[in-house]
């Protein structure tokens, strides 16, 4: 009944696809922070940038930013918002709060606003296959998880000592 | 004046409408009829991962025009509703408000009503399960076999037929994917051992057309069950209204709500409102079926018989999800072809204290994209999506329907809208402590069998009291003469020619799907009413 056709094969991925690259320990100390770009632009580029390691076309920046008008056209609590600010401030510490955050406030802003960019991206052809699953080795996978395991410790260990320090940053 | 006036598009509704047409008589159906318009023509017939590469409209139906398929916060009851699937609910919680605070109900005022996100298991019910009802699977096998030839049902001949009886139009079970092919082959292997344990794994029965049926189907595989009806493989009840649309005698009629009847001179009058103007109706038949689903129906009974704030009871399978990593996956490659819905069931027959079985469904994990994962790891964001990008084609999900049966937390009372405001539906939901043990006595049993089988259980996830949508018992079908029940027939108690054709009737529910027993019920039910009116 079942047969070969449609099988997708087991594709050995590039060893530097799991490599566990130091500067997305401190994430996206790449992107520069833009003065003269508004908050949700700023925003759209930066998590791109960490949870995808590339910067979005413009029309995907549109769609975060009438995201964020959409969710949040509320605005937010002080503590939530002195963190975006303090993130805005200094990209390289958005991999660590997130890691912090993802621990203490699981529902937090800045997690929320980082899976909406998420959404967005996972829903764009250019990015569709950033999100599909992948078939590996046993090995490969055991890497993946042990190297994103350790990457994941080390960022939630500095986002716990920023995390206190960022919320009392000023807008 | 008509003959019989049906209330509700949804799966008891329909076939109910069916089975007296079929005889001859003038039917009136009312029904709200909300219909997805938005996204339905904006999704392409394509396999999943082919138009997620190539389809720039993408965001449009999986994040939805106002991001409403983005979900925050923990797992919630409806969490898999995706944005062509959210008219399901849309207008219910305004036009029937209720107060629920342990509860979440879910109600529909869509064509097809809750019918239309069904996940089509067919589970027909044993004659233990009918327990009360004072019919047995013999009365009602005649029309389980009606529904299932009417619906499509697609199925295998294999371990699951202790449970449910084969049925004679069953067209061949679905591919299963490879996550399921995986446990196959290791039950296959276990089998005596498993089966003398009283473990039974088989795939599950499917409301799918398998190959071309009625003018729908045969599934094409392409992964779209969630956000889409390719092809109309997967029976959804509103396939039955356009093939009764054409009929002699039938009327349907949209935009209505329906807030009461009353039995006037042997007939019965429907009040209705029309939606789009306003205006209130009256429609006048020799009876009426009632199918609005279970609250809906509590309603309109509670409020025509003026029975406010008297407790009525009700039912709901708890239900819990159990993601898996399921090790004989590992390192194994993921077919593209494949079904977002249930792979397999599993049963297990228990005899002590009492004979009862315990069951769940299988289900592979794609299509509901990744970020809703995500939020569920206690990870940040960059290493989640690592992590799950590699972990999901291992993930197996169980699905755990839990039995319920009527206890005095579990109920629900009608209180009288103030100044003009609508009535409020108070629903009260409280297992016992007992019940909560055996629930979890259930689940670890059946979590030690699929360990067995190389699924290693991750975490236990209750979207909380009502996640299972399926919802029953308000008025149950009784032997005993007591008001505000029905009779053998599914007559309303108390009135001459009111009969209930929705969830309300099942005194209980097994852990197992009720929706295919509705359908069945509501034809028994109107083939009954068709020989009473002729």
């Amino acid at each position: 009944m079942l047969g070969l056709c449609g099988l997708s094969t087991i594709t050995p991925l590039p060893l530097a696809t799991f490599a566990v690259r130091p500067r997305f320990v401190l994430s996206s100390a790449a992107v520069v922070p833009e003065p003269q770009a508004d908050p949700a632009t700023l925003e759209a580029r930066l998590f791109a940038r960490y949870l995808v390691g590339r910067v979005p076309p413009p029309d995907l920046v549109e769609r975060y930013r009438d995201a964020s008008r959409t969710i949040w056209g509320g605005g937010a609590a002080p503590a939530e918002d002195a963190l975006l600010t303090f993130v805005h401030r200094h990209p390289w510490a958005v991999g660590p709060l997130d890691a912090a955050t993802s621990l203490l406030r699981p529902g937090g802003l800045l997690r929320s606003r980082i899976l909406t960019m998420a959404a967005i991206l996972e829903a764009s052809p250019a990015f569709a296959d950033d999100f599909l699953p992948r078939s590996v080795s046993k090995g490969a996978l055991a890497w993946q998880i042990l190297a994103s395991g350790a990457a994941a410790s080390l960022q939630a260990l500095i986002g716990l000592v920023l995390l206190p320090l960022a919320r009392r940053a000023r807008a | 004046m008509t003959d019989v006036v049906v209330v509700g598009s949804g799966p008891g509704g329909l076939h109910a409408a069916a089975r007296l047409l079929e005889a001859g008589l003038r039917v009136v159906l009312l029904d709200f009829g909300n219909r997805d318009e938005r996204y339905a023509p904006l999704i392409p017939r394509q396999p999943f991962s082919d138009l997620r590469r190539s389809d720039p409209a993408q965001h449009r139906y999986l994040l939805g025009d106002h991001f409403e398929g983005i979900p925050f916060g923990p797992v919630r009851v409806g969490a898999q509703l995706t944005p062509p699937r959210m008219h399901i609910l849309a207008d219910a919680p305004e036009r029937q408000p209720v107060d629920a605070p342990d509860f979440s109900a879910s109600m529909s005022l869509a064509r097809g009503g809750l019918g239309a996100g069904w996940s089509a298991g067919v589970f027909p019910f044993s004659d233990d399960e009918l327990d009360g009802m004072g019919f047995r699977v013999a009365d009602l096998q005649p029309h389980y076999d009606a529904v299932a030839e009417r619906i499509g049902v697609a199925g295998n001949h294999d371990d699951l037929e202790r449970f449910l009886p084969p049925s004679p139009s069953m067209m061949p079970a679905l591919e299963l994917d490879s996550n399921a092919e995986v446990v196959w082959q290791r039950y296959q292997r276990a089998r005596a051992t498993l089966n003398a344990r009283g473990f039974f794994l088989g795939q599950t029965r499917l409301a799918v057309c398998t190959r071309s049926h009625r003018g729908r189907g045969p599934y094409g595989y392409l992964d779209l069950d969630y956000w889409a009806d390719p092809d109309r493989a997967v029976y959804r009840p509103q396939w039955t209204l356009d093939e009764l649309l054409p009929a002699a005698g039938f009327t349907y009629l949209d935009r209505r709500f329906v807030r009461q009847f009353t039995e006037r001179d042997g007939h019965v009058l429907v009040e209705a409102e029309d939606a789009a103007s306003g205006a209130v109706e009256q429609h006048e038949a020799r009876a009426l079926v009632l199918a609005a689903g279970t609250f809906a129906t509590a309603r309109i009974v509670l409020r025509s018989l003026d029975r406010y704030d008297t407790a009525v009871p009700f039912v709901c399978n708890e239900y819990a999800y159990v993601p898996t990593l399921n090790l004989g996956m590992l390192g194994h490659p993921a077919r593209d072809r494949r079904a977002s819905l249930a792979q397999l069931t599993a049963m297990v027959q228990l005899e002590q204290p009492r004979r009862r079985v315990i069951q769940a469904q299988l289900f592979s994990y794609r299509s509901l994209l990744t970020f809703k994962l995500m939020k569920e790891l206690p990870l940040p964001g960059r290493q989640s999506l690592r992590i799950l990008r590699v972990l999901m084609p291992n993930f197996a999900i169980l699905g755990i329907h839990h039995e319920d049966r009527p206890t005095p937390g579990k109920a629900c009372v009608l209180r009288r809208g103030r100044d003009g405001a609508p009535d409020r539906l108070e629903i009260t939901y409280r297992p016992t402590a007992d019940e909560q043990a055996v629930q979890h006595a259930d689940e670890r049993l059946l979590l030690r069998f699929f360990r067995s089988l190389g699924c290693i259980p991750l975490k236990a996830i209750r979207p909380g009291h009502g996640s299972s949508i399926h919802y029953a018992g308000t008025f149950p079908i009784t032997p005993h003469d007591t008001p505000l029940t029905c009779d053998r027939d599914g007559r309303l108690r108390g009135t001459r020619a009111v009969y209930l054709a929705d969830g309300s009737v099942f005194p209980w529910l097994p852990p197992k799907g009720l929706t295919f027993n509705i359908m069945a019920n509501a034809d028994r039910v109107g083939l009954q009413l068709a020989r009473a009116l002729r």
